[in-house]
């Protein structure tokens, strides 16, 4: 197929209202869940994958992909106003934005975070274009071991970058391998921890773990401590950003968006590290440097620009590899699998037509964005006094709901029970929840391919080092480990 | 917190490989290669575990009095610790009720009770909402995504 066959093939999928609609909703969704303190991108995200079950596979995947952009963005909005990142990833917007907000000037702060968000976003999304099918072709000659290589790669950057500690974002990705292990066994079909239960010979099902990981510690946490959400909303002011300020911040936001691509394209790193990246790299290279951290504009917009740069790359090895680059792609793929589409490079042969409405809704969304993130900014007061403590019981509700839809089994409404007990417990002793939730849902591959891999060698292990792609992720991951240990080391010595 | 999270993970990992393996993992007997065995991978997970376990206890002990992230604190942590095993029985509650009662209803106590739980200051807002919100997601799942809701023995909706 031709590329203007194959962009004819997307256009024919989402050439439609259903298709923009659902782009929109999702954008919609996105920024007030983002906007909500305790809902995040990534719990909004994996809320409206139930709703998207009796949805056309493509409509399903966009509103998902606009509730992630649109999350990203959101949480820019209570940074700025009331010094509350709504995702982590706006944790360095604060550092200016906030500043901004007390000097009177949140809408300005806002309005170049959005400017700023839009265009990164849009650079993203050329960037996941230009890539994927690139990656794609190259990785149709991965094999077994390459395979294996490479996810043995991302889990380690994952468990290393997740968190505050290599060692527990390890043992958080040994957990999930672990728990990836419940079910019949992948070549024999014999019992791994199924206690003889039929509920759990599939294994656990991965939409009631995520859930039960990323929103049921939310509202556990709301109990354990009901009023540690309260916070002040700062006005929008009267002054808004202008077109000649967006120019002077125009360097600082490309420069981020490349870090946002760059690091995004990575699995495992994420937004929270380009922002911080991509905004210390904006006050070396300012005239204003001595002005950061005091309410500069140039800051807010380096720090959105990292952040949002990375909504689309993290799709990169998604749609390539069928290697989830953060937590939300991670619950994108769930999405993937519950309408029967496997990403990876066989989805660039086999689903070309899906592949390219994404591309095509995604150079939307950057646009639906633009117009949703403005109304947004005008309308944060009422999303901010919506109570949490009617929110978190609402999440509840939903959550149940959620989780019975994907196989119609209560049984799974107390696997998320329970994975929400877990998720609480790690999060009391700061082990990152990412490397658990991707190593359960990449344990299966890692461990099929390695077995593949023995398969074809007659149990040979110099088949994992059998040629120059091998070594390459094999190299990579030895350095990964290296770099993160030492840093680490370097951090503790530090604070000693 | 995290020589205990360490000491944690070895005694898990230690359950693991004495007894969850060997009694909770079947392997046919003809498998002839080990690596190819359903119990190589728990093996080897349950392995790294304990050495993962064995760094945070060595590390750990190396950073005592200081460098442990800290949890943000409370003013009732007693309270906190009833809150919390009150949500634990709320939860088993509504696991074991729900094919009794129904999804729907089973929602809305859960709702109310939750909302308590947190001690909601707009208590009638609760009240509707624990009404509208259940009933709203059941129309969506059971009519437009034709889910089968758990419609209980007791009330049955259209």
């Amino acid at each position: 197929m031709s590329l203007i066959d194959s962009v004819m093939a997307g256009l024919a999928l989402v050439g439609n209202w259903e298709a923009f609609l659902s782009l929109a909703i999702g954008v919609v969704i996105g920024v007030v869940g983002g906007a909500i303190p305790g809902i995040s991108a990534t719990m909004a995200v994996a809320l409206a994958l139930p709703f998207t079950f009796p949805m056309q596979p493509i409509n399903g995947i966009l509103l998902l992909l606009g509730v992630y952009k649109g999350g990203i963005f959101g949480g820019s909005i209570p940074a700025i106003l009331i010094k509350t990142p709504g995702t982590p990833a706006s944790s360095a917007t604060i550092l200016d934005g906030h500043p901004m907000a007390e000097r009177g000037e949140a809408g300005r702060a806002l309005g170049m975070a959005l400017w700023a968000s839009c265009t990164a976003d849009f650079v993203s999304n050329l960037a996941l274009i230009f890539f994927a099918g690139f990656l794609a072709s190259f990785a149709l000659s991965f094999g077994p071991p390459e395979f294996f290589a490479l996810i043995l790669f991302s889990l380690t950057i994952i468990a290393g970058v997740s968190g505050e500690s290599l060692l527990r974002g390890a043992l958080s990705a040994l957990l999930g391998l672990l728990l990836a292990t419940i079910g019949l066994d992948l070549v024999y079909g014999t019992n791994r921890f199924t206690f003889g239960d039929p509920n759990l010979m599939g294994g656990l099902n991965f939409i009631a773990v995520l859930i039960g990981l990323f929103a049921i510690p939310e509202v556990i946490n709301m109990v354990w401590h009901p009023t540690g959400h309260m916070g002040k909303v700062q006005k929008l002011g009267s002054k808004w950003v202008t077109f000649a300020e967006y120019k002077r911040c125009f360097r600082s936001i490309i420069r981020g968006s490349f870090i946002g691509v760059f690091l995004g394209s990575i699995p495992g790193i994420g937004a929270a590290p380009a922002a911080f990246l991509s905004y210390s790299e904006a006050r070396r290279k300012s005239p204003n440097k001595a002005n950061f951290g005091k309410g500069e504009i140039e800051g807010v917009a380096a720090s959105e620009a990292g952040n949002n740069g990375v909504a689309g790359a993290t799709l990169i090895p998604l749609l390539a590899l069928g290697v989830p680059g953060d937590v939300i792609t991670a619950i994108i793929i769930g999405a993937f699998m519950v309408h029967g589409l496997q990403p990876g490079p066989m989805m660039f042969v086999l689903n070309v037509d899906i592949i390219y409405g994404l591309f095509i809704g995604l150079i939307l969304s950057s646009g639906i964005l633009f117009v949703v993130g403005g109304l947004a900014i005008r309308g944060f007061r009422p999303v901010a006094d919506i109570p949490k403590r009617i929110l978190m019981p609402m999440v509840l509700v939903l959550c149940i709901y959620g989780v019975f839809a994907v196989n119609n089994n209560i049984f799974d409404v107390g696997v998320m029970f329970v994975m929400g007990w877990v998720g609480f417990v790690m999060s009391r002793y700061h082990i990152p929840a990412a490397p658990f939730l991707i190593a359960f849902i990449l344990g299966p591959l890692l461990e099929d391919n390695f077995r593949q891999s023995m398969l074809m060698s007659g149990g040979s292990p110099d088949i994992l080092l059998r040629g120059p792609i091998t070594w390459f992720f094999w190299t990579l991951t030895v350095i990964a480990i290296v770099a993160i240990t030492r840093g680490t080391m370097r951090a503790a010595q530090s604070e000693g | 917190m995290q020589v205990q999270l360490g000491i944690g993970a070895i005694i898990g990992a230690l359950f693991l490989i004495l007894y969850a393996i060997p009694y909770w993992v079947s392997s046919p007997s003809n498998v002839r290669n080990i690596v190819l065995s359903p119990l190589f991978w728990p093996y080897i997970l349950g392995g790294l575990t304990a050495l993962i376990g064995l760094a945070l206890v060595l590390t750990g002990r190396q950073r005592l009095g200081g460098g442990d992230p800290v949890n943000e604190p409370i003013d009732d942590p007693r309270q906190g610790m009833m809150r919390l095993a009150a949500m634990a029985v709320l939860m088993m509650a509504t696991f074991w009720v729900m094919p009794w009662l129904g999804m729907v209803w089973t929602s809305m106590l859960a709702f109310v009770a939750l909302a308590f739980l947190v001690k909601t200051r707009h208590p009638a807002t609760a009240f509707i909402c624990a009404i509208v919100v259940p009933l709203v997601l059941y129309a969506f799942f059971a009519h437009v995504a034709s889910v089968a809701i758990p419609q209980g023995e007791l009330v049955r909706l259209p």
